[in-house]
């Protein structure tokens, strides 16, 4: 199974936010996606997953062309995603936002589930078993029952991941899946997604979390301004001088970075253990 | 119930003597009505044919999310079709159940017939133009006088009656509309906790998001409006059969305002809160009758209070028929 961009490109009037894109992810692979801000990684999600149009060049998933269908139909060709800003049904509760992914496949039956209650019930208990065994492996499952909308943060994060899964994908696309989890929390969630890689799965990870992208995954495609500037594994990116110049800097650089970081998570901490 | 300090057993407690009230005062009102004098059984009536409205509509805009204000136009779908197919006015006279599947159809290809066009429509975009819709089907029927009788009306309709059993008088009325708010209700009810159900309430919470998931928001959108269509146009036959006479002046845009504030203050996308909000507007304002022209005036105020009180309606969308079901049987 192989995901393939070939050519792609994506303009806004003179503005080109992907230009001549061309790559395929394997499956049984974690691919991550890394590029300064700006350098389009989350457009060539957007455009996977039928978010955003092509302005050309194609996107296919093992010869069948995925680009010019219907949101809908990408998301039953067995592509899933999770969003930058989590994008979760509030009102409804954890293990429901997981059930109504079985909608393409159980929506023809809704007329016997409505009107043959027997049948209805174990449906509605099949559903709530197969998404059960989803939350627990993202050690959900006592927030079943409560509203998605009211998890803490980091909960709401694992939760779009799992109602991703419930949909039983081949394609996993992840937008900054770390995007604003504390240390813990992504280490938690770098075991869960190692657990994840499977030889009938692609998975894409967009993500600014070096550490996470450099354990995680087994190749890396390194974007700059639009242009796919380097692809290989995490060894051969950080060895790249041509990454390194346009992203990570010098070495130097990178232990500046870091410390800056550091200096700002304590002012952080100490901003919140000051509050509470 | 909403205290942090009542124990759970006091919870639960407290929500069977609730839910045991709450079934308590259904059942005693629903065998007493047929005893009471005429006047009442036709307020018990009016009642259950907004109960049946409000169900309806509450598949769009509680469920699905979507505000329609021309929901009367369905109504008024079905109360028409009953009116030529049974009556002098084209000298037909049908059985009432046969007009009955016949008006069911007709809603919902109405219903589909509206949803097209509105497709890519919601929040106040979508209010104006099935506003207009329902306007455009009353003043059509106002103005096709050979057919519909113009603003007179069509008069003399047939007695409906099932199996030879005639459903005129209104404690007769009365009956069929229960057991039709009772089975429209659990069918209703069945369908929103189904997949389908499922699937509009992620489209009324984000719908791209529900598009991402796989679900074609196009054919789930036009299944909640040709339900509701469905379900209001048969509230008409039934209406239609109970007045034996229509008139365009019965499905004004104020009718399908009354049936948006019934679920809006009773409670979005529960059965039980429709059934509560409709009783609200419509027996208050017989009440009412004491105080002459100012009842509008006090219903206007007792609203906006009820609005500000609890904004979410009398009965919550979390407290639903299933929760009154748990907390009687205390599972």
């Amino acid at each position: 199974m192989t995901l393939v961009f070939s050519n792609l490109r994506k303009q806004y009037g003179a503005n080109v936010a992907i230009n001549d894109v061309s790559t395929a992810f394997e499956a049984g692979m974690i691919h991550g996606v890394i590029g300064p801000n700006g350098a389009g990684k989350s457009t060539l999600i957007n455009m996977t997953a039928g978010s955003y149009t092509v302005s050309a060049g194609s996107i296919s998933l093992d010869g069948r062309r995925l680009d010019g269908m219907k949101k809908y139909e990408i998301a039953n060709a067995g592509i899933a995603r999770t969003y930058q800003n989590i994008r979760l049904f509030d009102q409804m509760t954890a293990i429901e936002n997981l059930e109504v992914c079985a909608y393409p496949s159980e929506v023809n039956h809704t007329w016997r589930e409505v009107f043959w209650p027997p049948y209805g019930r174990a449906r509605a208990k099949a559903r709530r078993e197969s998404c059960m065994e989803i939350l627990q492996f993202f050690g959900l499952e006592r927030y079943a029952d409560v509203e998605a909308g009211s998890l803490p943060y980091g909960r709401q994060r694992m939760l779009e991941i799992a109602r991703a899964l419930a949909m039983k994908p081949r394609v996993l696309l992840l937008d900054e899946p770390a995007a604003g989890l504390n240390h813990h929390e992504t280490a938690e969630l770098t075991a869960k997604l190692a657990e994840l890689r499977s030889p009938d799965r692609i998975i894409l990870v967009v993500e600014h979390d070096m550490d996470l992208v450099m354990t995680l995954c087994d190749r890396i495609v390194v974007m700059h301004h639009g242009k796919l500037l380097f692809q290989g594994s995490p060894s051969e990116v950080q060895a790249s001088s041509d990454v390194q110049l346009a992203y990570l800097g010098t070495d130097n650089d990178i232990d500046d970075i870091r410390a800056a970081a550091q200096d700002r998570r304590a002012q952080l901490g100490i901003r919140a253990r000051q509050r509470s | 119930m909403s205290s942090a300090i009542t124990s759970p057993s006091a919870k639960t407690q407290a929500l069977r003597l609730t839910a045991f009230l709450v079934l308590t005062a259904m059942v005693a009102l629903i065998v007493a009505t047929p005893f009471l004098p005429n006047y009442y059984i036709r307020v018990a009536n009016s009642l259950l044919i907004y109960i049946l409205l409000g169900i309806g509509l509450n598949i769009v805009i509680g469920y699905a999310g979507l505000l329609d204000l021309g929901f009367v136009a369905f109504y008024a779908v079905g109360a028409y079709t009953y009116a030529l197919l049974a009556s002098p006015q084209l000298d037909l006279h049908l059985p009432f159940l046969v007009i009955v599947c016949i008006a069911a159809f007709l809603g919902m290809i109405t219903g589909v017939l509206l949803g097209i066009p509105v497709l890519k429509l919601r929040g106040d975009y979508l209010a104006i133009v099935t506003l207009g819709f329902g306007e455009i089907i009353r003043i059509v029927i106002n103005n096709v006088d050979w057919l519909t009788g113009g603003p007179k009306g069509i008069a003399r309709l047939d007695k409906a009656s099932i199996l030879g059993v005639d459903l005129a008088r209104p404690v007769e009325i009365y009956w069929l509309l229960l057991v039709t708010v009772l089975g429209v209700g659990l069918f209703v009810w069945r369908l929103e906790r189904s997949i389908l159900g499922k699937a509009w309430a992620a489209i009324r919470e984000d719908q791209d998001a529900a598009r991402g998931i796989g679900i074609n928001t196009t054919t789930a959108k036009l299944a909640a409006f040709a339900t509701s269509a469905t379900i209001g146009s048969i509230a008409g036959t039934i209406f239609a059969a109970s007045q034996r006479f229509v008139s365009p002046e019965s499905f004004s845009l104020q009718e399908s305002v009354l049936i948006v504030l019934m679920i809006v203050i009773g409670g979005i996308g529960n059965i039980l809160g429709i059934a509560a909000g409709a009783a609200i507007l419509i027996l208050l304002p017989e009440m009412l009758r004491e105080l002459a022209e100012w009842r509008i005036l006090f219903l206007g105020i007792l609203m906006v209070v009820l609005i500000i009180v609890r904004p979410a309606g009398i009965v919550p969308r979390s407290f639903g028929p299933e929760k009154l079901i748990r907390g009687l049987f205390g599972k």
